[in-house]
Protein backbone atom coordinates (compact mmCIF):
# COMPACT_ATOMS: atom_id res chain seq x y z
CA UNK A 1 0.00 0.00 0.00
CA UNK A 2 1.25 3.46 -0.88
CA UNK A 3 2.33 5.59 2.02
CA UNK A 4 2.00 9.36 1.91
CA UNK A 5 5.33 10.90 2.77
CA UNK A 6 3.88 14.14 4.07
CA UNK A 7 2.15 14.95 7.30
CA UNK A 8 -1.20 13.40 8.23
CA UNK A 9 -4.17 15.19 6.66
CA UNK A 10 -5.49 16.73 9.84
CA UNK A 11 -5.12 16.26 13.53
CA UNK A 12 -8.51 17.75 14.21
CA UNK A 13 -11.18 15.26 15.27
CA UNK A 14 -14.60 16.87 15.03
CA UNK A 15 -17.25 15.76 17.51
CA UNK A 16 -19.84 13.38 16.05
CA UNK A 17 -23.49 13.36 17.06
CA UNK A 18 -26.28 10.96 16.12
CA UNK A 19 -28.63 12.33 13.49
CA UNK A 20 -31.65 12.00 15.80
CA UNK A 21 -29.89 14.25 18.30
CA UNK A 22 -29.01 16.88 15.69
CA UNK A 23 -32.28 18.87 15.60
CA UNK A 24 -31.46 22.49 16.36
CA UNK A 25 -27.76 22.14 15.42
CA UNK A 26 -26.20 24.04 12.51
CA UNK A 27 -24.59 21.99 9.73
CA UNK A 28 -20.80 22.17 9.77
CA UNK A 29 -20.51 21.79 5.97
CA UNK A 30 -22.59 21.44 2.81
CA UNK A 31 -24.26 18.04 2.46
CA UNK A 32 -23.88 16.74 -1.08
CA UNK A 33 -26.67 14.95 -2.87
CA UNK A 34 -25.96 12.80 -5.91
CA UNK A 35 -28.75 11.52 -8.14
CA UNK A 36 -26.94 9.54 -10.88
CA UNK A 37 -27.18 11.23 -14.25
CA UNK A 38 -29.48 13.90 -12.85
CA UNK A 39 -28.00 16.04 -10.08
CA UNK A 40 -24.90 16.56 -8.02
CA UNK A 41 -24.84 19.46 -5.62
CA UNK A 42 -25.54 20.62 -2.12
CA UNK A 43 -28.78 19.34 -0.66
CA UNK A 44 -28.24 21.28 2.57
CA UNK A 45 -25.89 24.25 2.92
CA UNK A 46 -23.37 24.85 5.68
CA UNK A 47 -25.00 26.68 8.60
CA UNK A 48 -28.48 25.26 7.92
CA UNK A 49 -30.25 24.74 11.23
CA UNK A 50 -31.52 21.19 11.25
CA UNK A 51 -35.26 20.74 11.73
CA UNK A 52 -37.10 17.55 12.47
CA UNK A 53 -38.48 17.48 8.92
CA UNK A 54 -34.90 17.35 7.53
CA UNK A 55 -34.05 14.06 9.26
CA UNK A 56 -35.65 11.77 6.66
CA UNK A 57 -33.87 13.53 3.80
CA UNK A 58 -30.52 13.36 5.64
CA UNK A 59 -31.03 9.67 6.31
CA UNK A 60 -31.92 9.09 2.65
CA UNK A 61 -28.54 10.67 1.86
CA UNK A 62 -26.90 8.06 4.06
CA UNK A 63 -26.27 10.30 7.04
CA UNK A 64 -26.48 8.66 10.47
CA UNK A 65 -24.09 11.06 12.22
CA UNK A 66 -23.22 14.73 11.83
CA UNK A 67 -20.20 16.75 12.89
CA UNK A 68 -20.29 19.48 15.49
CA UNK A 69 -17.38 21.86 15.09
CA UNK A 70 -15.71 23.69 17.93
CA UNK A 71 -12.72 25.21 16.19
CA UNK A 72 -9.58 26.56 17.79
CA UNK A 73 -7.67 29.55 16.43
CA UNK A 74 -5.37 27.41 14.29
CA UNK A 75 -8.15 25.25 12.90
CA UNK A 76 -9.66 26.60 9.70
CA UNK A 77 -12.96 25.43 8.23
CA UNK A 78 -12.74 24.22 4.61
CA UNK A 79 -14.89 27.10 3.31
CA UNK A 80 -12.65 29.73 4.88
CA UNK A 81 -9.53 27.87 3.79
CA UNK A 82 -10.56 27.55 0.15
CA UNK A 83 -11.22 31.28 -0.01
CA UNK A 84 -7.61 31.96 1.01
CA UNK A 85 -6.37 29.42 -1.53
CA UNK A 86 -8.42 30.91 -4.36
CA UNK A 87 -7.33 34.47 -3.57
CA UNK A 88 -3.69 33.39 -3.72
CA UNK A 89 -4.07 31.34 -6.90
CA UNK A 90 -6.08 33.84 -8.95
CA UNK A 91 -3.81 36.22 -10.83
CA UNK A 92 -4.83 38.91 -13.31
CA UNK A 93 -7.77 37.92 -15.49
CA UNK A 94 -8.85 35.17 -13.08
CA UNK A 95 -11.78 35.48 -10.72
CA UNK A 96 -14.26 33.32 -8.82
CA UNK A 97 -17.50 33.24 -6.88
CA UNK A 98 -16.59 33.89 -3.26
CA UNK A 99 -19.22 31.47 -1.99
CA UNK A 100 -17.72 27.96 -1.94
CA UNK A 101 -19.96 25.06 -2.93
CA UNK A 102 -19.31 21.80 -1.13
CA UNK A 103 -15.95 23.22 -0.03
CA UNK A 104 -14.83 23.95 -3.61
CA UNK A 105 -14.20 27.14 -5.55
CA UNK A 106 -14.02 27.29 -9.32
CA UNK A 107 -11.68 29.84 -10.84
CA UNK A 108 -12.95 31.48 -14.01
CA UNK A 109 -11.66 33.79 -16.73
CA UNK A 110 -12.70 37.40 -16.27
CA UNK A 111 -11.94 38.24 -19.90
CA UNK A 112 -11.12 36.61 -23.24
CA UNK A 113 -7.44 35.73 -23.53
CA UNK A 114 -4.70 33.15 -23.22
CA UNK A 115 -4.73 31.12 -20.01
CA UNK A 116 -1.30 30.81 -18.42
CA UNK A 117 -0.27 28.35 -15.74
CA UNK A 118 2.99 28.37 -13.82
CA UNK A 119 3.08 24.60 -13.63
CA UNK A 120 5.90 23.92 -11.13
CA UNK A 121 4.42 25.93 -8.23
CA UNK A 122 1.06 24.36 -8.99
CA UNK A 123 2.63 20.91 -8.58
CA UNK A 124 4.37 21.98 -5.38
CA UNK A 125 1.07 23.33 -4.06
CA UNK A 126 -0.50 19.93 -4.70
CA UNK A 127 2.31 18.18 -2.83
CA UNK A 128 0.70 19.51 0.34
CA UNK A 129 -1.84 16.78 1.08
CA UNK A 130 -4.34 19.08 2.80
CA UNK A 131 -5.04 21.08 -0.38
CA UNK A 132 -5.60 20.46 -4.05
CA UNK A 133 -6.00 22.44 -7.24
CA UNK A 134 -6.69 21.07 -10.72
CA UNK A 135 -6.62 23.24 -13.82
CA UNK A 136 -7.04 23.13 -17.57
CA UNK A 137 -3.83 23.25 -19.63
CA UNK A 138 -1.38 26.08 -19.92
CA UNK A 139 -1.68 28.21 -23.10
CA UNK A 140 -5.36 27.47 -23.70
CA UNK A 141 -7.33 30.32 -25.29
CA UNK A 142 -10.27 31.02 -22.97
CA UNK A 143 -13.47 33.03 -23.08
CA UNK A 144 -14.84 35.24 -20.32
CA UNK A 145 -16.54 33.12 -17.66
CA UNK A 146 -14.86 29.88 -18.73
CA UNK A 147 -13.79 27.53 -15.94
CA UNK A 148 -10.03 27.43 -15.52
CA UNK A 149 -9.37 25.55 -12.30
CA UNK A 150 -10.94 24.19 -9.16
CA UNK A 151 -9.45 24.21 -5.70
CA UNK A 152 -10.37 22.99 -2.24
CA UNK A 153 -9.04 22.03 1.15
CA UNK A 154 -9.16 18.27 1.53
CA UNK A 155 -10.12 17.85 5.21
CA UNK A 156 -13.18 19.53 6.69
CA UNK A 157 -10.84 21.40 9.02
CA UNK A 158 -7.32 22.32 7.97
CA UNK A 159 -4.49 23.43 10.25
CA UNK A 160 -3.32 27.03 9.81
CA UNK A 161 0.28 25.90 9.17
CA UNK A 162 -0.65 23.71 6.22
CA UNK A 163 -2.87 26.42 4.77
CA UNK A 164 -0.18 29.08 5.11
CA UNK A 165 2.37 26.79 3.50
CA UNK A 166 0.12 26.25 0.47
CA UNK A 167 -0.72 29.94 0.17
CA UNK A 168 2.95 30.94 0.41
CA UNK A 169 3.97 28.58 -2.39
CA UNK A 170 1.61 30.22 -4.85
CA UNK A 171 2.09 33.75 -3.52
CA UNK A 172 5.83 33.62 -4.06
CA UNK A 173 5.21 32.56 -7.67
CA UNK A 174 2.42 35.05 -8.36
CA UNK A 175 0.67 34.71 -10.71
CA UNK A 176 0.25 30.94 -10.85
CA UNK A 177 -2.91 31.41 -12.92
CA UNK A 178 -3.44 34.37 -15.22
CA UNK A 179 -5.12 35.32 -18.46
CA UNK A 180 -3.23 37.40 -21.00
CA UNK A 181 -5.30 39.66 -23.21
CA UNK A 182 -5.00 39.27 -26.96
CA UNK A 183 -3.57 42.30 -28.70
CA UNK A 184 -5.81 43.68 -31.46
CA UNK A 185 -3.00 43.10 -33.98
CA UNK A 186 -2.87 44.41 -37.53
CA UNK A 187 -1.95 41.39 -39.62
CA UNK A 188 -0.75 41.22 -43.22
CA UNK A 189 -0.83 38.01 -45.24
CA UNK A 190 1.41 36.82 -48.06
CA UNK A 191 0.00 33.92 -50.06
CA UNK A 192 2.65 32.30 -52.23
CA UNK A 193 2.26 29.86 -55.09
CA UNK A 194 2.53 30.12 -58.88
CA UNK A 195 -0.72 28.21 -59.27
CA UNK A 196 -2.66 30.82 -57.27
CA UNK A 197 -0.76 33.80 -58.69
CA UNK A 198 -1.44 32.62 -62.25
CA UNK A 199 -5.10 32.08 -61.47
CA UNK A 200 -4.99 28.35 -62.11
CA UNK A 201 -6.59 27.65 -58.75
CA UNK A 202 -8.57 29.81 -56.38
CA UNK A 203 -6.96 30.80 -53.07
CA UNK A 204 -8.54 29.26 -50.00
CA UNK A 205 -5.97 30.42 -47.44
CA UNK A 206 -7.18 33.98 -46.94
CA UNK A 207 -10.60 32.91 -45.65
CA UNK A 208 -9.04 30.36 -43.27
CA UNK A 209 -6.54 32.87 -41.86
CA UNK A 210 -9.15 35.61 -41.61
CA UNK A 211 -11.55 33.44 -39.64
CA UNK A 212 -8.87 32.36 -37.17
CA UNK A 213 -7.65 35.93 -36.66
CA UNK A 214 -11.17 37.22 -36.04
CA UNK A 215 -11.68 34.71 -33.24
CA UNK A 216 -8.94 36.50 -31.28
CA UNK A 217 -9.85 40.07 -32.21
CA UNK A 218 -7.00 40.55 -34.70
CA UNK A 219 -7.63 42.01 -38.14
CA UNK A 220 -6.32 41.15 -41.57
CA UNK A 221 -5.54 44.49 -43.17
CA UNK A 222 -3.90 43.40 -46.43
CA UNK A 223 -3.26 40.28 -48.48
CA UNK A 224 -0.64 39.89 -51.22
CA UNK A 225 -0.73 36.95 -53.63
CA UNK A 226 2.76 36.29 -55.00
CA UNK A 227 4.43 33.76 -57.28
CA UNK A 228 7.19 31.49 -55.97
CA UNK A 229 9.77 34.21 -56.40
CA UNK A 230 12.31 34.88 -53.68
CA UNK A 231 12.89 38.52 -54.54
CA UNK A 232 9.20 39.38 -54.72
CA UNK A 233 8.54 37.62 -51.42
CA UNK A 234 11.44 39.46 -49.76
CA UNK A 235 10.22 42.81 -51.14
CA UNK A 236 6.71 42.16 -49.86
CA UNK A 237 7.94 41.21 -46.36
CA UNK A 238 10.06 44.40 -46.22
CA UNK A 239 7.14 46.52 -47.43
CA UNK A 240 4.78 45.04 -44.85
CA UNK A 241 7.35 45.63 -42.10
CA UNK A 242 7.71 49.26 -43.19
CA UNK A 243 3.94 49.71 -43.13
CA UNK A 244 3.71 49.05 -39.40
CA UNK A 245 2.46 45.47 -39.26
CA UNK A 246 2.13 43.62 -35.94
CA UNK A 247 2.26 40.14 -37.46
CA UNK A 248 3.07 38.88 -40.96
CA UNK A 249 1.73 35.50 -42.01
CA UNK A 250 2.91 33.65 -45.08
CA UNK A 251 1.22 30.58 -46.47
CA UNK A 252 2.71 27.81 -48.58
CA UNK A 253 6.20 27.30 -49.98
CA UNK A 254 7.60 25.87 -46.74
CA UNK A 255 8.48 22.39 -47.95
CA UNK A 256 11.34 20.82 -49.91
CA UNK A 257 10.29 21.27 -53.55
CA UNK A 258 12.47 23.44 -55.79
CA UNK A 259 9.58 25.90 -56.05
CA UNK A 260 9.24 26.19 -52.26
CA UNK A 261 11.10 29.47 -51.89
CA UNK A 262 9.01 31.27 -49.28
CA UNK A 263 11.50 30.42 -46.54
CA UNK A 264 14.46 31.77 -48.46
CA UNK A 265 12.41 34.81 -49.52
CA UNK A 266 11.72 35.63 -45.87
CA UNK A 267 15.39 35.12 -45.02
CA UNK A 268 16.39 37.53 -47.79
CA UNK A 269 14.11 40.20 -46.34
CA UNK A 270 16.70 40.70 -43.61
CA UNK A 271 15.17 39.09 -40.58
CA UNK A 272 16.85 38.87 -37.16
CA UNK A 273 15.93 35.36 -35.95
CA UNK A 274 14.61 32.33 -37.70
CA UNK A 275 13.37 28.98 -36.38
CA UNK A 276 12.44 26.32 -38.90
CA UNK A 277 10.60 23.07 -38.16
CA UNK A 278 8.40 22.26 -35.21
CA UNK A 279 7.54 19.09 -33.35
CA UNK A 280 3.92 19.27 -34.47
CA UNK A 281 1.94 17.14 -36.89
CA UNK A 282 0.36 18.64 -38.91
CA UNK A 283 2.74 21.56 -39.21
CA UNK A 284 6.29 20.16 -39.05
CA UNK A 285 7.55 22.58 -41.70
CA UNK A 286 6.38 25.68 -39.89
CA UNK A 287 8.85 28.56 -39.77
CA UNK A 288 8.88 31.36 -37.24
CA UNK A 289 11.03 34.40 -37.97
CA UNK A 290 11.34 37.78 -36.27
CA UNK A 291 12.33 41.20 -37.48
CA UNK A 292 12.73 43.13 -34.26
CA UNK A 293 9.58 42.33 -32.32
CA UNK A 294 7.48 41.54 -35.39
CA UNK A 295 6.88 37.83 -36.01
CA UNK A 296 6.75 36.40 -39.52
CA UNK A 297 4.90 33.10 -39.27
CA UNK A 298 5.34 30.76 -42.23
CA UNK A 299 2.38 28.41 -42.36
CA UNK A 300 2.89 25.24 -44.40
CA UNK A 301 0.28 24.22 -46.94
CA UNK A 302 -1.05 21.47 -44.66
CA UNK A 303 -3.24 24.16 -43.04
CA UNK A 304 -5.32 24.14 -46.23
CA UNK A 305 -6.32 20.55 -45.63
CA UNK A 306 -6.29 20.04 -41.86
CA UNK A 307 -8.74 21.95 -39.73
CA UNK A 308 -6.28 22.22 -36.85
CA UNK A 309 -2.52 22.62 -37.22
CA UNK A 310 0.53 24.32 -35.74
CA UNK A 311 -1.10 27.62 -36.78
CA UNK A 312 -3.82 27.11 -34.13
CA UNK A 313 -1.19 26.50 -31.44
CA UNK A 314 1.12 29.39 -32.29
CA UNK A 315 -1.38 32.11 -33.29
CA UNK A 316 -2.90 32.73 -29.81
CA UNK A 317 0.59 32.86 -28.30
CA UNK A 318 1.76 35.47 -30.82
CA UNK A 319 -1.41 37.55 -30.43
CA UNK A 320 -0.98 37.45 -26.63
CA UNK A 321 2.39 39.12 -27.12
CA UNK A 322 4.56 36.03 -26.64
CA UNK A 323 7.56 35.50 -28.84
CA UNK A 324 8.21 31.74 -28.85
CA UNK A 325 11.69 30.46 -29.72
CA UNK A 326 13.03 27.07 -30.87
CA UNK A 327 12.75 25.70 -27.33
CA UNK A 328 9.07 26.63 -27.19
CA UNK A 329 8.53 25.06 -30.60
CA UNK A 330 10.26 21.87 -29.40
CA UNK A 331 8.06 21.76 -26.30
CA UNK A 332 5.11 21.14 -28.57
CA UNK A 333 6.53 17.62 -29.13
CA UNK A 334 4.70 16.11 -26.17
CA UNK A 335 1.10 16.53 -27.27
CA UNK A 336 2.02 17.77 -30.73
CA UNK A 337 0.35 14.93 -32.62
CA UNK A 338 -3.13 15.67 -33.90
CA UNK A 339 -5.25 12.53 -33.98
CA UNK A 340 -7.20 13.85 -36.98
CA UNK A 341 -10.50 12.80 -35.42
CA UNK A 342 -13.54 12.55 -37.73
CA UNK A 343 -15.14 15.35 -35.68
CA UNK A 344 -12.55 17.84 -34.49
CA UNK A 345 -12.97 18.75 -30.79
CA UNK A 346 -9.94 21.03 -30.59
CA UNK A 347 -9.16 22.71 -28.22
CA UNK A 348 -10.93 20.09 -26.04
CA UNK A 349 -8.30 17.45 -26.83
CA UNK A 350 -4.65 16.67 -26.19
CA UNK A 351 -3.31 18.48 -29.28
CA UNK A 352 -0.69 21.04 -28.35
CA UNK A 353 -1.45 20.95 -24.66
CA UNK A 354 2.09 20.79 -23.34
CA UNK A 355 3.57 23.42 -25.63
CA UNK B 1 -41.94 48.63 1.11
CA UNK B 2 -43.83 51.88 0.61
CA UNK B 3 -46.75 52.08 -1.83
CA UNK B 4 -46.25 52.94 -5.51
CA UNK B 5 -47.41 56.58 -5.33
CA UNK B 6 -45.15 57.36 -2.36
CA UNK B 7 -42.17 55.72 -4.04
CA UNK B 8 -42.86 57.55 -7.33
CA UNK B 9 -43.07 60.90 -5.55
CA UNK B 10 -39.79 60.30 -3.73
CA UNK B 11 -38.09 58.96 -6.84
CA UNK B 12 -39.14 61.98 -8.92
CA UNK B 13 -37.81 64.32 -6.23
CA UNK B 14 -34.50 62.47 -6.04
CA UNK B 15 -34.18 62.35 -9.85
CA UNK B 16 -35.21 65.96 -10.42
CA UNK B 17 -38.38 65.50 -12.43
CA UNK B 18 -41.33 63.19 -12.99
CA UNK B 19 -41.20 61.30 -16.29
CA UNK B 20 -42.29 57.99 -17.87
CA UNK B 21 -38.89 56.55 -16.97
CA UNK B 22 -39.59 57.15 -13.28
CA UNK B 23 -42.85 55.21 -13.52
CA UNK B 24 -41.17 52.35 -15.40
CA UNK B 25 -38.23 52.30 -12.99
CA UNK B 26 -40.35 52.32 -9.83
CA UNK B 27 -42.63 49.57 -11.11
CA UNK B 28 -39.69 47.53 -12.37
CA UNK B 29 -37.90 47.81 -9.01
CA UNK B 30 -41.03 46.91 -7.05
CA UNK B 31 -41.56 43.86 -9.25
CA UNK B 32 -37.89 42.89 -9.06
CA UNK B 33 -37.81 43.05 -5.27
CA UNK B 34 -41.03 41.06 -5.07
CA UNK B 35 -39.64 38.36 -7.37
CA UNK B 36 -36.47 37.91 -5.32
CA UNK B 37 -38.39 37.93 -2.06
CA UNK B 38 -37.24 41.25 -0.57
CA UNK B 39 -39.86 43.60 0.86
CA UNK B 40 -37.54 46.09 2.54
CA UNK B 41 -34.31 46.23 0.53
CA UNK B 42 -33.24 49.62 1.88
CA UNK B 43 -32.84 48.39 5.45
CA UNK B 44 -30.71 45.83 7.25
CA UNK B 45 -30.50 42.89 6.84
CA UNK B 46 -31.97 43.01 3.31
CA UNK B 47 -29.67 45.84 2.18
CA UNK B 48 -26.80 43.34 2.16
CA UNK B 49 -28.71 40.77 0.14
CA UNK B 50 -29.45 42.71 -3.04
CA UNK B 51 -27.45 43.56 -6.14
CA UNK B 52 -29.05 45.14 -9.21
CA UNK B 53 -27.49 45.18 -12.68
CA UNK B 54 -28.87 48.02 -14.79
CA UNK B 55 -28.38 47.99 -18.55
CA UNK B 56 -28.96 51.66 -19.34
CA UNK B 57 -28.01 55.01 -17.83
CA UNK B 58 -31.32 56.79 -18.27
CA UNK B 59 -34.18 57.99 -16.03
CA UNK B 60 -35.44 54.56 -14.98
CA UNK B 61 -32.04 53.69 -13.50
CA UNK B 62 -32.36 56.44 -10.89
CA UNK B 63 -35.82 55.18 -9.96
CA UNK B 64 -34.51 51.63 -9.54
CA UNK B 65 -31.72 52.91 -7.32
CA UNK B 66 -34.17 54.99 -5.28
CA UNK B 67 -36.63 52.15 -4.67
CA UNK B 68 -34.10 49.42 -3.96
CA UNK B 69 -31.47 51.54 -2.22
CA UNK B 70 -28.72 50.08 -4.39
CA UNK B 71 -25.80 52.44 -4.99
CA UNK B 72 -22.64 52.39 -7.12
CA UNK B 73 -20.54 53.38 -4.13
CA UNK B 74 -21.95 50.53 -2.10
CA UNK B 75 -21.18 48.16 -4.98
CA UNK B 76 -24.79 46.99 -4.97
CA UNK B 77 -25.57 48.79 -8.25
CA UNK B 78 -23.79 47.51 -11.35
CA UNK B 79 -23.89 49.31 -14.68
CA UNK B 80 -23.66 47.18 -17.81
CA UNK B 81 -23.63 49.56 -20.77
CA UNK B 82 -25.97 47.63 -23.07
CA UNK B 83 -28.34 50.47 -24.01
CA UNK B 84 -31.32 48.30 -23.04
CA UNK B 85 -34.08 49.34 -20.66
CA UNK B 86 -33.57 46.31 -18.46
CA UNK B 87 -32.35 45.43 -15.00
CA UNK B 88 -31.51 42.21 -13.20
CA UNK B 89 -32.36 41.87 -9.52
CA UNK B 90 -30.17 39.42 -7.62
CA UNK B 91 -30.80 38.02 -4.14
CA UNK B 92 -27.32 37.12 -2.92
CA UNK B 93 -28.67 34.92 -0.16
CA UNK B 94 -30.92 32.69 -2.24
CA UNK B 95 -29.01 33.11 -5.53
CA UNK B 96 -32.29 33.78 -7.31
CA UNK B 97 -32.21 36.47 -9.97
CA UNK B 98 -34.72 37.96 -12.42
CA UNK B 99 -34.01 40.10 -15.47
CA UNK B 100 -36.83 42.49 -16.24
CA UNK B 101 -36.95 44.25 -19.59
CA UNK B 102 -39.27 47.07 -20.55
CA UNK B 103 -41.24 45.95 -23.62
CA UNK B 104 -41.27 47.91 -26.87
CA UNK B 105 -45.00 47.22 -27.25
CA UNK B 106 -45.68 49.16 -24.05
CA UNK B 107 -44.83 52.34 -25.95
CA UNK B 108 -47.42 51.53 -28.60
CA UNK B 109 -50.00 50.50 -26.01
CA UNK B 110 -49.78 53.79 -24.13
CA UNK B 111 -52.52 55.37 -26.26
CA UNK B 112 -54.89 52.57 -25.30
CA UNK B 113 -54.42 53.08 -21.57
CA UNK B 114 -54.53 56.90 -21.60
CA UNK B 115 -56.45 57.88 -24.77
CA UNK B 116 -57.68 61.13 -23.24
CA UNK B 117 -54.13 62.55 -23.12
CA UNK B 118 -52.66 64.00 -26.33
CA UNK B 119 -49.15 64.78 -25.17
CA UNK B 120 -47.11 61.64 -25.84
CA UNK B 121 -44.86 61.97 -22.81
CA UNK B 122 -47.73 62.60 -20.40
CA UNK B 123 -49.71 59.82 -22.06
CA UNK B 124 -46.88 57.34 -21.48
CA UNK B 125 -46.45 58.55 -17.92
CA UNK B 126 -50.11 57.88 -17.02
CA UNK B 127 -50.40 54.73 -19.14
CA UNK B 128 -47.37 53.09 -17.55
CA UNK B 129 -49.04 53.52 -14.17
CA UNK B 130 -52.11 51.59 -15.36
CA UNK B 131 -50.60 49.03 -17.71
CA UNK B 132 -50.55 45.44 -16.39
CA UNK B 133 -47.06 44.24 -15.51
CA UNK B 134 -47.16 41.54 -18.19
CA UNK B 135 -47.61 44.18 -20.89
CA UNK B 136 -45.11 46.60 -19.41
CA UNK B 137 -42.35 44.06 -18.80
CA UNK B 138 -40.84 40.83 -19.98
CA UNK B 139 -39.43 38.79 -17.08
CA UNK B 140 -36.77 36.07 -17.25
CA UNK B 141 -35.46 34.06 -14.33
CA UNK B 142 -31.68 34.04 -14.76
CA UNK B 143 -28.51 32.98 -12.98
CA UNK B 144 -25.89 35.60 -12.24
CA UNK B 145 -22.43 34.57 -11.09
CA UNK B 146 -21.26 37.59 -9.14
CA UNK B 147 -17.48 37.31 -8.96
CA UNK B 148 -15.85 37.89 -5.59
CA UNK B 149 -14.17 41.06 -6.83
CA UNK B 150 -17.56 42.61 -7.67
CA UNK B 151 -19.10 41.89 -4.27
CA UNK B 152 -19.80 44.61 -1.71
CA UNK B 153 -17.45 44.69 1.27
CA UNK B 154 -13.83 45.60 1.89
CA UNK B 155 -11.27 45.58 -0.94
CA UNK B 156 -9.65 42.16 -1.08
CA UNK B 157 -7.57 42.62 -4.21
CA UNK B 158 -4.97 45.23 -5.12
CA UNK B 159 -2.46 45.27 -7.96
CA UNK B 160 0.00 47.92 -9.13
CA UNK B 161 0.09 48.92 -12.80
CA UNK B 162 3.61 48.20 -13.99
CA UNK B 163 3.47 51.15 -16.39
CA UNK B 164 1.93 54.08 -14.48
CA UNK B 165 2.34 52.62 -10.94
CA UNK B 166 -1.31 53.32 -10.09
CA UNK B 167 -2.93 50.94 -7.59
CA UNK B 168 -5.76 49.01 -9.26
CA UNK B 169 -8.39 47.55 -6.95
CA UNK B 170 -10.88 44.72 -7.26
CA UNK B 171 -9.07 42.70 -9.95
CA UNK B 172 -9.69 45.23 -12.68
CA UNK B 173 -6.09 44.98 -13.88
CA UNK B 174 -5.22 43.08 -17.05
CA UNK B 175 -2.24 41.00 -18.07
CA UNK B 176 -0.88 42.23 -21.37
CA UNK B 177 2.43 41.42 -23.05
CA UNK B 178 4.01 40.14 -19.81
CA UNK B 179 2.91 43.20 -17.81
CA UNK B 180 0.18 43.71 -15.23
CA UNK B 181 -1.48 46.96 -16.34
CA UNK B 182 -4.38 49.23 -15.47
CA UNK B 183 -7.02 49.43 -18.19
CA UNK B 184 -6.03 52.96 -19.19
CA UNK B 185 -2.49 51.77 -19.94
CA UNK B 186 -3.55 48.49 -21.51
CA UNK B 187 -6.27 49.79 -23.80
CA UNK B 188 -7.41 53.12 -25.20
CA UNK B 189 -8.34 55.34 -22.25
CA UNK B 190 -11.64 57.25 -22.30
CA UNK B 191 -9.62 60.47 -21.90
CA UNK B 192 -6.67 62.12 -23.62
CA UNK B 193 -3.91 63.79 -21.68
CA UNK B 194 -3.41 67.44 -22.51
CA UNK B 195 0.22 68.41 -22.75
CA UNK B 196 1.06 71.58 -20.82
CA UNK B 197 2.96 74.10 -22.91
Amino acid sequence: MLQHESSPLSEYEPKKIKIEDAVGSALAHDITEIRPGEYKGPSFRKGHKIERKDLCQLMRLGKRHLYILDLGKEQIHEDDAVLELAIALAGPGVTFDGRPREGKIQLKASYHGLFKVDVDPLINFNLIPEVMCASIHNNTPVKKGQSLAGTRAIPLVIHRNALDKAVNIVRTHYPVFSVKVFNPCKVRLIITGNEVYDGLIEDKFEAIVNEKLKAYGASLVETAILPDDEAMIADSVRLFLDQGTDLIITTGGMSVDPDDVTRSGIRKAGIDKIYYSTAVLPGAMFQLAYKGDVPIAGIPACALYHKTTIFDLILPRLLAGERPDNKDLSRFAHGGLCLDCPTCRFPACSFGKTG
Amino acid sequence: MQDFETLLKGSAEAHGHICPGQVVGVRMAMLGCDLIGLDNPQSLPQIKKIIVYVEIDRCATDAISYVTGVKLGRRSLKFVDNGIMAATFVNLETNRAFRIRSTEKSRELASRYAPEIDDKRLQQLEAYKLMPLEELFEVQEVKVDVPINDMPGPTRFKAVCQKCKTVVRDKKEVYKNEQILCRSCAFDAYYRLLTKK
